[in-house]
């Protein structure tokens, strides 16, 4: 009769549907073992993908979203960590109710650039910082040719790239504009993201680096192991000892030399060193991870984030990641130990 | 269609007869909280955006939908009007392009083709609905965008350049790259929508005026297209709907940018595609109340926009019988 | 003699602007067609060319420096995952909604509720994103079942639609046919009337399934925090093709364009698969039930 025919078949299906429940609920016994799930900034992305693939102690999800998205996540605790190149504001640290933020990398953001110029293009803060007002609108400005004295600058348009998600990058750049020019400091500021007044915006490291890939004129700010990876020619960018560096491991570690005491937010800016410092690349950041303090992974976290800070750094220098310096190591060590469970 | 009353009294007769199975009640309890759940997920989206906005509706109120600024960083002052102009340019210039094209095809396949071409074409055409706006994005940053920047707006700028609408300089991403997509993306739906009505027009008529010794095109012009003028608003609307949701083809080539200028060349962004591009970044309450007070715009304009057009349809239906 | 040579012009002239009309609306399907080859075309020749068996068997290895071979075996068997619970999510809602639209609601009701499914039709993709995100990730995380979640509300109108409809051509005398012979309401409704529904809603739901298989807006927010590895745990967030083909088209890599290219050439080819077939079964059945277009 028609109805065992109909009923057969929903019955059939209803087996079929509980056979992959069944199968899923097994997958997940067998699956959360040890799995961290992370999402964050795209500025560690390159380094938290060997150090996925090198630790043994668990299996690490990391989405690079963002640093905005990251610290997001990690308030809503729909991640175990989350990674972010900006230090958390009193709000953020509010919202995220009882979270720390522990520096485990150290890179520097390069300013990449789309011109057939022959020779490496110099710049300085004071004309980034014109560039990215729309103060300074095409590549022969006088201001800019003043820096690169031999080199012939063509009349392109300057196209800016900026992220137009929340960034860590972005606040790292934002910082460095701010300390080099007063009018961006009053009018803009520092932040992971920001009223951008020339430009246009791409989302995530990926993205400003296609956009300034494929469009003639353009300049963008990102994470060097991205401009290294899609060979981007970067500048070399003046420093307050008047010298012109490139982000390499000597200039970042130069940088990073000047930290003397780490404060106890963990929070540490090393944008436009000293000029004490000679060889110091002016556009250095830490980048950070941030763990709730109470949290039922605590013992896989501290396992695996003590890896990241000890073994996992011999992986960064390739990516133009230098080992954080050991005053930063022992901060870092001494909050990791206050995450428990 | 509702079953007619002989059912319905066959059944209260049976009950009446104690031939009542509890089975009845049952399908009848099972698929009307299945129908009321259906209707009852509208008003459960409508209220949860909503709700999510709230913050950003506080603080701003209405001042919201005319203030251009997008600043999240300190000062954390949000506002729609950028966006709303973005979304405005690119589906109204959408469909002005779809809008006529999509009519000449559904004029084309209903009129003028050949029997035999009319499956192959309209399946063709059908098929491009199909396509998942996800590669129509890839295809338009990475084929379409190129031939953009480099032929369409240098050329469009050659000839038109005094056109304010056309100065600016050429790039990959802009408001014409987007409203390009747009067009790709609606013109399957209000072709087929209008190919529908074109279908639906009374034979006779239509041949009444041929046997009067008009061409085929004073036919179409004079019969065929007022009789199926408020369908093909219809089908306008409906791809108007299409074209301000769309989100990820859109955010793909759009390029980004808060601003509002008269230059198609420019990068803008739209309420749908500034949603996908800031939702999930965004820290603060008040930020991601702003994103939620966008959706909020986006949903009310769909809706009014759906209801209209479904509205107009229902209206033509009872007009025109079935013919299937 | 002046009266014909005047209408000889006119005649002339009508039929000149005829002719264009024409060729304007020929050159209108054309250049639709035209654009879909070119854009099919470009998938097909690239990422036919960068089609291999790594792309279902391996996963990807973004920033490795020792050159593995990557692929998206994880978004493959996300997507079938997550498509596949959306849709058993959504078949018994379509239909048991159709059930009651078309054989218990009164004419009012039916109008309404029939209006509320055409309008949640209409809402934007994103927008159901947004509103799971804030309904279930904000409490309880990213899973595939979020994701299957927001597909579902997109597949649940096209269901009961295509349900709808073929209920509304099942002839009244069979229904009243098997009352008058005692059966039961509900056993007349599922044993004699649905059954001869079953291929539209077939149909019905692989046109939903195709819709569904290429959406980004709804995943993006419920299932887009993935790792690299081979997952299928629904209560993870898990990969999926068309936020692949998405995060790779925003990349300047070479190499993740051809991925995309790729991804793309498999999820266009199975979506235009799903509804030709669908339309052919749509036209047999329809053939089969006595009625023509």
């Amino acid at each position: 009769m028609r109805t065992r025919g109909v009923i057969s078949t929903v019955g059939l299906a209803l087996v079929v549907t509980a056979a992959t429940a069944a199968a899923s609920l097994a997958g997940t016994a067998r699956q959360s073992a040890t799995n961290l799930r992370g999402a964050g900034s795209s500025f560690v992305a390159p380094l938290v993908a060997q150090w996925q693939s090198n630790y043994k102690g668990a299996s690490v999800d990391y989405n690079p979203i963002g640093s905005g998205g990251g610290i997001a996540a990690i308030t809503a605790r729909t991640v175990d960590f989350g990674a972010s190149d900006a230090p958390l504001s009193k709000d953020e640290f509010a919202a995220c109710k009882g979270c720390v933020q522990i520096p485990w990398a150290l890179s520097a953001t390069s300013i990449p650039y789309n011109l057939d110029l022959g020779r490496r293009l110099k710049l300085s803060g004071k004309v980034l910082a014109g560039i990215y007002l729309g103060q300074i609108k095409t590549w022969n400005d006088k201001r800019i040719q003043a820096l690169n004295k031999g080199l012939k600058l063509p009349s392109t348009k300057i196209t800016p790239v900026y992220r137009s998600d929340n960034s860590g990058t972005s606040y790292n750049f934002t910082d460095y504009l701010s300390s080099v020019n007063a009018t961006w400091k009053s009018k803009i500021g520092v932040g992971t993201n920001a009223k951008w007044p020339a430009g246009i915006g791409a989302p995530k490291s990926n993205g400003v680096a296609a956009a300034v890939s494929q469009t003639k004129g353009a300049i963008g700010y990102v994470d060097v192991a991205y401009a290294i990876k899609n060979h981007l020619p970067f500048a070399a960018v003046q420093n307050a000892a008047g010298q012109y560096i490139l982000p390499g491991n000597v200039g970042i570690k130069a940088a990073a030399a000047t930290v003397s005491k780490v404060p106890s937010s963990n929070a540490i800016s090393i944008v436009n060193p000293p000029s004490s410092q000679r060889s110091a690349y002016p556009i250095c950041t830490f980048t950070y991870v941030i763990l709730p303090l109470k949290t039922s992974k605590a013992a896989d976290l501290r396992k695996f984030v003590f890896w990241a800070l000890t073994n996992g750094q011999q992986y960064g220098p390739r990516l133009r990641f230098v080992p954080i310096p050991n005053k930063v190591l022992g901060a870092s060590e001494k909050t990791l130990k206050r995450v428990h469970s | 269609m509702a079953t007619t009353s002989p059912s319905l009294a066959r059944a209260a007769e049976l009950r009446r007869r104690g031939r009542f199975h509890p089975g009845d009640a049952a399908l009848h309890g099972v698929t009307l909280v299945a129908a009321l759940g259906a209707v009852a997920l509208l008003a459960l989206i409508a209220w949860k955006v909503v709700d999510q906005a709230r913050p950003a509706m506080h603080r701003f109120g209405l001042h919201f939908l005319v203030s251009n600024t997008w600043d999240p960083g300190v000062h954390q002052v949000f506002g729609a009007a950028a966006f709303i102009f973005g979304t405005a340019v690119t589906s109204l210039g959408a469909l002005l392009i779809a809008g006529p094209l999509s009519i000449a095809i559904a004029l084309f396949l209903t009129e003028l083709a050949p029997r035999w071409l009319r499956g192959p074409i309209g399946t063709l055409v059908e098929m491009l609905a199909a396509v998942p706006s996800v590669v129509v994005g890839l295809w338009g940053i990475l084929v379409m965008g190129p031939f953009v920047a480099n032929h369409l707006e240098p050329w469009l700028k050659h000839t038109f350049g005094f056109l304010p609408l056309f100065g600016g300089d050429p790039s990959i991403f802009g408001l014409l790259p987007a409203i390009l997509v747009l067009t790709i993306m609606i013109t399957p739906i209000v072709s087929s929508v209008s190919r529908e009505l074109f279908l639906g027009v009374p034979q006779d008529l239509k041949e009444g005026a041929l046997a009067l010794g008009t061409t085929r095109w004073e036919m179409i012009r004079g019969v065929v297209l007022p009789y199926a003028r408020s369908g093909i608003a219809a089908a306008l609307i409906l791809g108007l709907g299409r074209a301000v949701g769309e989100a990820i083809a859109v955010t793909q080539v759009i390029g980004g940018n808060v601003a509002i200028h008269w230059s198609l060349f420019r990068p803008g962004d739209t309420l749908a595609s500034r949603i996908a591009s800031q939702y999930q970044g965004a820290t603060t309450k008040l930020q991601v109340g702003s994103i939620a007070y966008l959706a909020t715009i986006l949903l009310v304009f769909s809706l009014v926009a759906n209801v209209v057009a479904q509205a107009i349809v229902r209206k033509v239906a009872r007009r025109q019988p079935l013919i299937r | 003699m002046s009266a014909l040579s005047a209408n000889t012009d006119g005649l002339r002239r009508r039929r000149a602007v005829n002719r264009l009309m024409e060729a304007i609306a020929t050159a209108a399907a054309f250049a639709a067609v035209v654009v879909l080859g070119i854009m099919v075309v470009s998938v097909a020749r690239r990422g036919g060319a960068a089609i291999d068996l790594n792309l279902f068997t391996k996963t990807p290895h973004p920033f490795s420096f020792t050159n593995q071979p990557s692929g998206l075996a994880n978004a493959f068997v996300g997507t079938a995952v997550i498509v596949g619970i959306a849709t058993a999510m959504a078949v018994p809602v379509g239909v048991l909604s159709a059930i009651y639209l078309n054989e218990f609601a009164r004419a009012r009701v039916a109008f309404l509720i029939a209006l509320a499914l055409d309008v949640l039709n209409g809402v934007p993709a994103i927008v159901v994103g947004i509103f799971v995100f804030a309904l279930i990730v904000v409490h309880h995380g990213q899973s595939a079942l979020a994701g299957s979640f927001a597909l579902s509300i997109l597949m649940i109108p096209l269901i009961a639609r295509a349900t709808q409809e073929v209920l509304a051509l099942v002839p009244q005398a069979t229904r009243e046919g098997s009352l008058a012979l005692g059966v039961s309401r509900w056993r007349t409704t599922l044993g004699v009337v649905l059954p001869q529904t079953i291929g539209a809603i077939v149909t019905g739901t692989t046109l939903a399934v195709a819709r569904v298989a290429g959406e980004t807006a709804p995943l993006l927010f419920t299932s887009s925090i993935v790792g690299d590895r081979l997952q299928w745990n629904p209560h993870l967030a898990l990969a999926s093709v068309p936020l692949k083909i998405f995060e790779y088209s925003e990349s300047p890599d070479p190499a993740d364009h051809a991925r995309a290219w790729a991804a793309a050439l498999v999820l266009i080819s199975f979506v235009l698969v799903a509804s030709i077939t669908a339309r052919a079964l749509a036209a047999r059945s329809r053939r089969r039930m006595g009625l023509h277009r």
